[in-house]
């Protein structure tokens, strides 16, 4: 590289070295300075370079010039003319692209710290926000925090951005629900934040991690899409009813409103409920991704989110050792094959994307990381728009980043090669018209020279090697043999050495002992001097062996010994992409299994119905219902026969409790009323539980908020649909529900000695929990009828409107019957209470769930109409069950309640037939009966039994065959249908076994084979455990079962 | 009327009932119980079968026609089966009474080398879990303490008795080690050096159990004049045979690890307790001569990708195998919930086992684990008659039903505060 200004204050620097500071501003600013004001023109010409104007033109032979840190012309050198007063750089051969932006860092950005806790660390709950000023009640929300007030100047990390080629970033403080407003700021480490700064708010930042808040709400997933869901609504109201109260924070929002958002996810399931809850906002997030888009590709396109990707692609696993290898799970080691071609899927399925080094911790395997995620079908363009164009359209910055164009910031690369090439090199990071080094290339001296010392005869020289860098010496004598030196020249100063004696055939002459020189060895010759490239010549003065002074040239004659330059025409084979299955892992399907015609022949039919059981009979499943129920039926055209001879026919089994499938935290619980939380927001699709119900014959389920307060969250009524997402894995139409709960949990009984502060803490609090929410609830009403009786015009000059209260608006959804109780209940005591409350504040409880007292008082139960679902045989665990009895589900039934058998338990849930068949043992119910208690009974305490829970016609087809009387503990599932799909069956799970142990052979083969050249290129095996809920698990973090 | 004096009579005796049951006095008179169907606990099914005992012992257990002695009391029992008393091992039963109420709850003692603490001190008698147990056929337990490395010995109760001495069947059987867990990394985010701390943690305590060990069998060769030293006495039982080792592990190189360090130290009886994994590792275990005590075969697969039946088919991989293993429960709510150990036994008849062969894994395999195999375990002649009878096949919850059950001969009471809880409600509503 030709370097036209001498008095650049990097070209004294090592040859790989970095930039440092150059005060060479244009314009001072209203900043005062200490010294000699430095106000230079900034004025640059690069010329003959092949120039990327932005991701779609380039530009060969091309010159940008750039004044005062602003691109002002750019053409083909031919047209464009070189302002007189340009500092001119040739760039012939090199490349020059628009600098790249980052959309998601938090670039000089302090890290959040949560405000002083008041009491000792630990003390137990912490109910209110411990922020000082007028903000929100949640310490999570604070979308009064600006990136750019708080951001500083941090050359460290401005270095280490630019080092990969980054000119700007998108910066925010990553914290929080509601993080406040990030800053589009340049890379410039040498001015002022308020220089750096090209936007400020250029987007709002949200996620579902509260991040540094001491707040206990929200402890869950769903707590903070609750949380976000009424902040929304809160702004609104707020702003309409501006003297009720003022709150900074969502005065904040409100006034982000119109940004860019740009929503951090933990993973693509959390991506779908990020859009879900921008969605109701009237907000289209960006939505920054984990990496792992490609396992929900098709839904996560339909959310229409540009994804910011990260690049950091896991290293291989170790896995040498069999066991431990097999405690990897299998969707990990998928995930270390497919993370790299994650972009390249998005782009196939037409998604936009933007590329971010965020995540990556060792931030030299970007540019490789890049390249890798090429190898699957991204072009150069591809990966030049998700780092410039992308990034600049989202934030609105296109004027000033993402392209080279007169009028915007001078932020450009200069490259050796194209970028993506493995040979590139960055040398120089422009940043608002300021040159950072990154690194330059070494001068190649590489040739024959016709070499001169003092009145000897000219010589040859040859200087040769595989890398300019590394530079070996020969000297060829006129007569004799080749003589090995060493060369060594830096900036130009060059330092030779050889001894005649050298010679390169032949044996190297021993060291002799004493360190002096042997008989006969002519020594060293010394010579110093430098290179002049305007006649290609060293010159200089050196020393012979006996210190005679001597002078020295060395003038070039050809370059023919230099070796080709290696090359990256090599282009590495473009890699195939592995299948993805739904979910991941192990028992993952390529696609659902398909709506099929069924006849199953001569089985025992368990109806669930007033027919009972009926023998050596027939049922035919057609589009998802039960078609027709007979003998000797014949099989429709397309239809499969399944030979159910010896075999029986019973109704899917449905759940009336399960914990399942919840992604990140079960219960709130942090507030003693949290109606407003909805599992339905959080169902995890992927819970490996799911595929083992559906191999124990459970096809449906009731996803139950945990029990750790008095008004729980709202429930999700669920097919088992494996593979599904969690919103297609809902029961359409289904009814709403909602979890109460009474006893030792709801007063913290069982949770140590710092949980006695939250309300309440007896059975008389509990009462009162309810009252009190019910008694809102009903004002909330009035409150809301009042208003909506008002005219259009009444309300617009009504002096306050009500405001959207989601807990509220639960409960009032139960004082109309559209959202149905499950209370968690052990003792009789509180049993009655709840039931009298309900009778006073006009609602029912639908059902109570464990009831292990309900035996006791069944008859008050009858009385109010409500439905039991109880444990088979569970006691003796905690104190409010030492009197539970294995007979409560006999007794109740036999009074005349609805009763069910429910889990509450990963593993038992998957043989709740054997659970219902304790009722047979203990209290003799009738066979047919006790597996009601597992089909129809909890269909119908569910509001679903119209399609659910009996073989009869019309009803979905949800069956199971059995090899055994379904209540026997030897029989098993062999065939699980939903919807009329064969979800599971003991044929399909062997090959899915086998695809298993053939996919892992295949990993692990090809993670014993990957290159292991760096050290750290593999990480030691993990063992992650899903964990299982219970209902009492607090936390986000679930109970390690393995 | 006729229905509330019925009720009323019923409710009468009900004062009485709510204790637990007052164990049976020895057996006073032959007794054969015949017309049965005689499931011996070694595979042996016999219809129409005498099952003859007196003073405790069986003196008969085969077909009706084989039995001609006079002087027994006949009970008919056609149409039922018999049994062996079935046996839990490794439970919290008598330790632990209701599991939230640390005042209730006996099972683990503080400190890591705990090998002289003795699970029968604690062993109640009195709890109210205990005859629920009865009543689904489990007979005899082996109360063995939690937590810690070595966490202390258990002995064998049987579950009709005044108080701990009484129960007593064999004091002090076994000593129970819970293996250190190998450390891997379980959250991907944990950096190297916690790794490693972790696994030096382990390392140190692995270093420490071996010291132990090591000293308690040299400890043992010199009686004469040593300082009286509680643990290392205690584990003397362990290097001359007459105290096995129980090992909890369940990973299958801490399986391989554990057995070899007790080998190597000269550990004469070896037991593996959980052992979940042992499908991986099935020759070493052959090889060795392992004896297992498999955790609850209802329970979920180890790894989320594992076989969905895996811990309902390892019983049955064992078996074909020719690997000594027994059944236990340990695990949730395992106290109040072993009474469902006959159909752990089921669940592995279902996924593999014949139903005989699940029998003898819940009868005659745990006697023999545990060295009781001489007085119990199966019905044979010469053997304690200790058996259940029942209405159906015991091993499935839907035909489970116990009529009779006889501990030494004793013909124990089969009544529970939960029988009596029935009776009082099914009474206030008028149920039969």
């Amino acid at each position: 590289m030709t370097l036209t200004r001498k008095t650049f204050p990097r070209l004294g620097l090592a040859l790989l070295g970095l930039g440092a500071a150059a005060p060479a501003l244009a314009q001072p600013g209203t900043y005062p300075r200490n010294g000699v004001y430095d106000q230079r023109p900034g004025l640059y010409a690069f010329t003959h370079a092949t120039i990327q104007a932005d991701y779609q033109n380039r530009l060969t032979d091309a010159t940008l010039v750039i004044r005062d840190g602003r691109v002002v012309a750019l053409g083909p050198t031919a047209t464009v003319k070189v302002p007189a007063g340009a500092v001119v750089q040739d760039l012939s051969g090199k490349y020059i692209y628009p600098g790249l932006v980052d959309i998601f860092s938090s670039y000089g950005v302090p890290e959040a710290k949560a405000p002083e806790r008041q009491g000792r660390r630990g003390a137990g709950p912490q109910f209110d926000s411990q922020k000082p000023g007028a903000f929100d009640w949640n310490q999570a929300i604070h979308p009064e925090v600006n990136a750019a007030e708080v951001f500083k100047v941090n050359a460290e990390q401005a270095g280490a951005y630019r080092k990969l080629g980054f000119g700007a970033v998108l910066t925010q403080q990553p914290d929080g629900l509601m993080r406040g407003t990030a800053a589009l700021v340049s890379l410039n480490s040498d001015r002022k934040e308020n220089e750096v700064l090209l936007l400020d708010r250029a987007a709002s930042g949200l996620s579902f991690d509260k991040g540094s808040s001491t707040q206990d709400y929200p402890s869950s997933l769903m707590g903070s899409i609750a949380l976000l869901r009424q902040s929304y609504i809160d702004a609104a109201w707020n702003q309409r009813n501006p003297k009720r109260e003022q709150n900074l924070s969502l005065l904040a929002l409100t006034q982000q409103k119109s940004l860019p958002a740009l929503f951090e996810v933990r993973d693509k399931n959390s991506a779908l409920r990020a859009d879900r809850v921008g969605d109701e906002a009237g907000v289209q997030y960006i939505i920054k991704g984990r990496g792992d888009e490609y396992q929900r590709l098709p839904e996560l396109k339909t959310t229409g989110a540009t994804f910011v990707l990260p690049v950091n692609f896991p290293e291989a696993y170790q896995v040498e050792d069999v066991y431990d290898a097999q405690r990897i799970a299998l969707e990990d080691m998928q995930h270390w094959e497919q993370a790299p071609a994650n972009a390249a899927r998005l782009k196939q399925a037409g998604v936009a994307f933007c590329l971010t080094s965020a995540d990556l911790k060792d931030k030299t395997k970007f540019w490789p990381n890049l390249r890798k995620a090429a190898r699957y079908g991204l072009t150069e363009q591809d990966i030049v728009q998700a780092l410039t164009a992308t990034p600049a359209r989202l934030l609105r910055a296109e004027g000033e980043v993402g392209s080279l164009q007169p009028g915007r910031q001078a932020n450009f690369l200069v490259c050796s090669r194209p970028l993506l090439d493995e040979a590139n090199v960055l040398l120089d990071n422009w940043v608002q018209g300021e040159r950072y080094q990154l690194s330059t290339l070494p001068t190649d001296y590489r040739g024959v020279y016709a070499f001169r010392l003092g009145q000897q005869p000219e010589q040859k020289l040859l200087i040769q090697g595989s890398k300019p860098e590394a530079p070996e010496l020969r000297v060829v004598p006129t007569a004799g043999d080749t003589v090995k030196g060493t060369l060594a020249v830096s900036t130009e100063l060059a330092t030779i050495v050889f001894n005649p004696k050298d010679k390169v055939k032949g044996k190297a002459a021993k060291q002799p002992a004493n360190s002096q020189p042997a008989a006969g060895d002519p020594g060293a010759i010394r010579l110093s001097g430098y290179y002049a490239a305007e006649n290609k010549t060293f010159s200089g003065d050196g020393q012979l062996a006996d210190g005679t002074p001597v002078t020295w040239s060395a003038r070039r004659l050809d370059e023919a010994s230099r070796q080709a330059r290696r090359d990256s025409a090599k282009t590495l084979p473009p890699l195939v992409l592995a299948p993805v299955t739904y979910p991941m892992g192990a028992y993952g399907l390529s696609a659902a299994p398909v709506l099929e015609t069924v006849l199953i022949k001569n089985a025992t039919v368990w109806t669930s119905e007033k027919a009972g059981k009926l023998e050596n009979t027939d049922v035919l499943l057609s589009g998802g219902k039960i078609q027709k129920i007979g003998k000797n039926l014949a099989a429709p055209a397309g239809a499969r026969t399944l030979d159910g001879t010896g075999k029986h026919l019973t109704p899917g089994i449905i759940d009336e409790h399960s914990h399942l499938a919840i992604a990140e935290g079960v219960n709130e619980g942090t507030q003693a009323v949290t109606s407003e939380v909805r599992i339905g927001d959080v169902i995890d699709p992927e819970d490996i539980g799911v595929y083992r119900d559906l191999a124990g014959g459970v096809v449906a389920a009731q996803l139950l908020h945990g029990s750790a307060n008095p008004i729980g969250g709202q429930s999700a009524l669920v097919k088992m649909r494996w593979g599904a997402t969690g919103q297609q894995m809902k029961i359409a139409d289904a009814p709403g529900f909602i979890k109460f709960a009474l006893g030792e949990n709801v007063k913290q009984s069982n949770w140590g000695e710092l949980n006695i502060s939250r309300f309440p803490q007896t059975r008389m609090g509990t009462e009162q929990v309810f009252v009190d929410a019910f008694t809102r609830a009903k004002q909330y009403e009035k409150d809301w009828q009042s208003y909506n009786k008002l005219s259009k015009s009444q309300q617009a000059k009504a002096a306050e409107t009500p405001r959207r209260d989601l807990e509220l608006e639960a409960l009032v959804e139960i004082l109309h019957d559209t959202r149905h109780i499950t209370c968690h209940s052990y003792v009789q005591s509180e049993i009655n209470m709840l039931m009298g409350v309900a009778d006073r504040m006009n609602f029912k409880v639908n059902t109570f769930t464990h009831i292990l007292e309900g035996y006791k008082v069944a008859d008050k139960m009858k009385a109010h109409g409500v439905n039991a679902s109880t444990f088979s045989d569970w006691w003796a665990y905690k104190n409010e069950v030492r009197d539970a009895i294995p007979f409560n589900a006999a007794i109740m039934h036999r009074v005349g309640l609805n009763v069910a058998i429910n889990s509450d338990d990963a593993e038992m849930s998957r043989r709740l037939n054997q659970e219902a068949a304790k009722s047979v043992k203990y209290g003799g119910v009738p066979e047919t009966e006790a597996l009601e208690f597992v089909t129809i009974n909890p269909a119908r305490m569910l509001h679903l039994d119209s399609h659910m829970g009996s073989i009869a016609v019309g009803k979905d087809a949800d069956v199971v065959l059995w090899n055994d009387n379904p209540l026997s503990i030897y029989a098993k599932a062999e065939n699980t249908f939903v919807d009329g799909r064969e979800y599971f069956s003991l044929k399909k799970d062997q090959e899915l076994r086998q695809q298993r142990d053939k996919e892992r052979q295949r990993l692990v083969q090809a993670m014993l084979a990957a290159p292991k050249a760096t050290p750290g290129a593999t990480q030691p095996p993990v063992a992650r455990t899903r964990g299982f809920w219970t209902c009492d698990t607090l936390g986000q973090e679930k109970e390690e079962k393995e | 009327m006729q229905k509330l004096l019925s009720s009323l009579l019923a409710l009468a005796p009900l004062a009485a009932l709510a204790q637990v049951p007052m164990p049976a006095p020895p057996q006073a008179a032959p007794i054969v119980l015949v017309g049965g169907t005689l499931h011996t606990g070694t595979g042996q099914v016999i219809d129409n079968a005498a099952v003859a005992f007196d003073k405790g012992r069986l003196v008969y257990a085969g077909p009706r026609a084989g039995f001609t002695q006079a002087g027994f009391e006949a009970r008919d029992i056609s149409g039922q089966q018999v049994y062996p008393g079935l046996i839990l091992p490794n439970t919290t039963l008598g330790l632990s009474e209701v599991e939230a109420i640390r005042a209730t709850v006996d099972d683990r003692e503080v400190g890591d080398l705990n090998p002289n603490v003795r699970s029968l001190i604690a062993f109640n008698t009195d709890s109210d879990v205990l005859p629920t147990v009865r009543l689904n056929g489990v007979l005899l337990v082996q109360p063995t303490p939690r937590g810690g490395l070595v966490t202390g010995q258990s002995s064998i109760m049987q579950l009709d008795a005044w108080n701990w001495q009484d129960a007593v069947v064999k004091a002090d059987d076994g000593i129970h080690l819970t293996w250190p867990e190998m450390v891997i990394k379980t959250n991907p985010a944990e950096d190297a050096a916690a790794l490693t701390r972790r696994q030096e943690a382990r390392t140190h305590r692995l270093r420490d159990l071996e010291q132990l060990l090591s000293e308690g069998s040299a400890y043992r060769q010199a009686p004469a004049g040593r300082k009286e030293n509680l643990r290392l006495t205690a584990l003397g039982g362990l290097f001359d045979g007459s105290k096995t080792l129980y090992i909890h592990a369940d990973y299958a190189k801490e399986l391989v690890e554990s057995v070899r360090l007790a080998k190597r130290l000269g550990v004469q009886r070896v037991a593996l307790v959980g052992a979940r994994d042992a499908w991986m590792v099935l020759d070493f275990l052959k090889q060795n001569d392992v004896m297992l005590v498999l955790n609850r075969t209802q329970a979920l697969p180890r790894r989320d990708g594992d076989d969905y039946d895996q811990p309902y088919r390892l019983p049955a991989q064992l078996q074909a195998a020719g690997i000594r293993y027994c059944l236990d429960f340990q695990g949730d709510q395992e106290t109040s919930r072993g009474r469902n150990l006959p159909f752990v036994a089921g669940q592995a008849a279902a996924f593999g086992l014949t139903k005989e062969q699940a029998l003898t894994a819940v009868t005659l395999s745990p006697a023999r684990i545990m060295g009781i195999d001489k007085d119990y375990g199966s019905l044979e002649a010469g053997k304690s008659a200790t058996l259940v009878v029942s209405k159906g096949d015991l091993l499935d919850m839907r035909t489970n039903a116990v009529t009779q059950a006889y501990i030494d001969g004793r013909r124990i009471t089969l009544d529970s505060k939960q029988l009596a809880l029935d009776k009082k409600f099914r009474a206030k509503y008028g149920l039969e």
